[in-house]
């Protein structure tokens, strides 16, 4: 993993993270959702929204935000592994008149996993070493693309759905990289009601 | 501007609820008992961390060992086909590296016979450890029998297990494409194929063009000529348990064939143990589809010839081609059962 590459950009984003002039706490919400590979991959996500620029378009009344969402999400893949994956993630959302979302984001993420199995490596005299919690570090570039629902806007609720797929990438694996699929379906609640 | 109160309040709990999970995912994965097992094993061997999957009946103090073909297909998927054996005995189901779920950073050096052989020596000699009573007996299909020769002989490895079970393999790329080329001009021929024909019989294998001869184009025309229909990808069962039943990870599958351009380039044509099978003594079974024009049945019967120290028995599929526990799964179980037994 290019790990010097990833704790730049994670400083980075902390720097204008903190540079920036923090929005109203009603502005900034709480991401959980379920989060898996497949069905059968199943985990749980949760992330923390935070507008960095948000414009209310005149004409249409449309909301468009860049937002910050750094993340954590958890899968188990039974008999394989399982995936941490802490996610950075730079999303530019778009909330229409009747509440109906759009987002699309890009993380620079850092995967972890965890065999799911006793891990024996072979030592120096041709012998096994058990090697406890076993697994890997990875970089796990990732594009996401996904829709939902603002139910404030229409029910008055101050919550919104959102389904979203993330497209990620592992480098390394073995000797070239893998891909990986993620869905990610789940609520946004605002810190504080509007 | 940082996290409020009640968010800090929000994330302690979901937090403890995200270790919880990870926590039980890991425990959660391992069932023995003295009749049956359900392990997960990982051999980790330079840059490999490779998955042993150890299924079934532990009381039959028996065990078969599948090593996958390819170089770079997997074990655990064919357990769809595989699992009728589970009753009887236990099966562990190897994942070699880069292949399958095999994780890790490999070198794509290591992609040589002689590793393989290596790798194939330590899950055995991990196997017998975890399961110090048991029989090991090698199920081997394809490049798992090119394999499985380089294990067996090398050194005294033989002894390590009981038998071996040969399916549609090879024990010299010199040989199979000898007798790959001849199955094509035949077929060829029966299917008034003039242009296969003519392209095969300008380009005969030698001893002397092994290290040029552009074998992929021969495998081409023998998969042209229907050497090899069956596809797992047909079997609609088979793909919705390989994507959500099974521990595969599924879209490795795609990220392996690029390692392997070395070892189709040139390790592949370097590889020949004829001289040694004159050495090999455990009991050994030799299994073929009888239609397969990837290894011809003939390679089959030269592979019987050559074990002179041992008294090969000869199972022929007559209704399958390259894999012929997919297109006669109970038979070829039954058989197996009958071997180990």
């Amino acid at each position: 993993m290019n790990m010097k590459h990833y704790t730049r950009t994670g400083l980075l984003l902390l720097a204008v993270f903190v540079a920036l002039p923090g929005p109203e706490a009603s502005a900034q919400q709480l991401r959980v959702a379920y989060f898996g590979e497949t069905v059968t991959h199943y985990g749980l996500k949760v992330a923390y929204e935070y507008p960095l620029i948000s414009r209310i378009k005149a004409r249409n009344s449309a909301r468009k935000e860049f937002l910050l969402t750094p993340g954590l999400a958890v899968y188990n893949h039974p008999d394989n592994h399982v995936g941490l994956i802490l996610s950075p993630e730079l999303a530019y959302q778009r909330t229409g008149r009747r509440g109906g979302t759009f987002e699309v984001g890009l993380s620079n993420s850092y995967f972890r996993y965890f065999l799911a199995g006793k891990t024996f490596e072979v030592d120096e005299n041709g012998g096994f070493r058990r090697v406890k919690m076993a697994g890997r570090g990875a970089y796990l570039p990732t594009v996401s693309v996904g829709f939902g629902r603002d139910l404030s806007i229409r029910k008055n609720r101050s919550l919104a759905w959102y389904a979203k797929l993330n497209l990620m990438q592992q480098r390394p694996y073995n000797a070239s990289t893998l891909m990986r699929f993620g869905i990610e379906c789940g609520i946004r609640k605002p810190l504080k009601n509007k | 501007m940082w996290y409020s109160q009640t968010l800090e309040k929000q994330m302690k709990t979901l937090y403890k609820y995200l270790f919880l999970l990870v926590a039980v995912s890991l425990i959660a994965c391992e069932k023995d008992d003295a009749t049956t097992t359900d392990r997960t094993l990982y051999l980790r061997h330079k840059g490999a961390d490779m998955p042993i999957w150890v299924r079934g009946n532990l009381a039959s103090n028996k065990l078969v060992l599948f090593l996958h073909g390819g170089p770079g297909d997997c074990a655990m998927c064919y357990r769809h086909y595989l699992k009728g054996l589970e009753n009887d005995v236990a099966v562990a189901y190897w994942d070699q590296r880069i292949a399958g779920s095999s994780s890790g950073k490999v070198d794509v050096k290591t992609l040589t016979y002689e590793q393989f052989g290596e790798d194939a020596y330590y899950v055995v000699k991990l196997l017998k450890e975890q399961y110090p009573n048991t029989q090991i007996y090698l199920v081997a299909h394809s490049f798992g029998v090119e394999l499985a020769w380089q294990f067996l002989t090398t050194n005294d490895n033989q002894k390590l297990v009981s038998g071996l079970i040969a399916v549609n393999g090879t024990f010299s790329t010199y040989r199979w494409l000898v007798q790959m080329r001849e199955w094509v001009l035949r077929e060829a021929r029966r299917q008034n194929n003039t242009a296969i024909e003519q392209y095969v019989q300008a380009r005969p294998v030698t001893a002397e063009n092994l290290g040029t001869y552009e074998w992929p184009e021969l495998y081409k025309r023998m998969l042209d000529l229907d050497g090899n229909p069956v596809s797992i990808y047909d079997d609609k069962k088979f793909v919705i348990n390989y994507l959500f039943a099974s521990p595969n990870t599924a879209l490795a599958q795609f990220s392996h064939p690029k390692a392997y351009s070395e070892y189709g380039e040139t390790t592949i044509r370097g590889y020949d143990r004829s001289a040694f099978l004159k050495n090999i003594q455990i009991p050994v079974a030799l299994f073929w589809g009888k239609k397969d024009g990837v290894v011809p049945i003939e390679i089959g019967y030269e592979t019987r010839d050559l074990l002179t120290k041992t008294a090969p028995t000869f199972v022929t599929f007559d209704q399958s081609y390259h894999e012929p526990f997919i297109s006669e799964t109970d038979r070829f179980v039954a058989e197996v059962l009958k071997f180990v037994r």
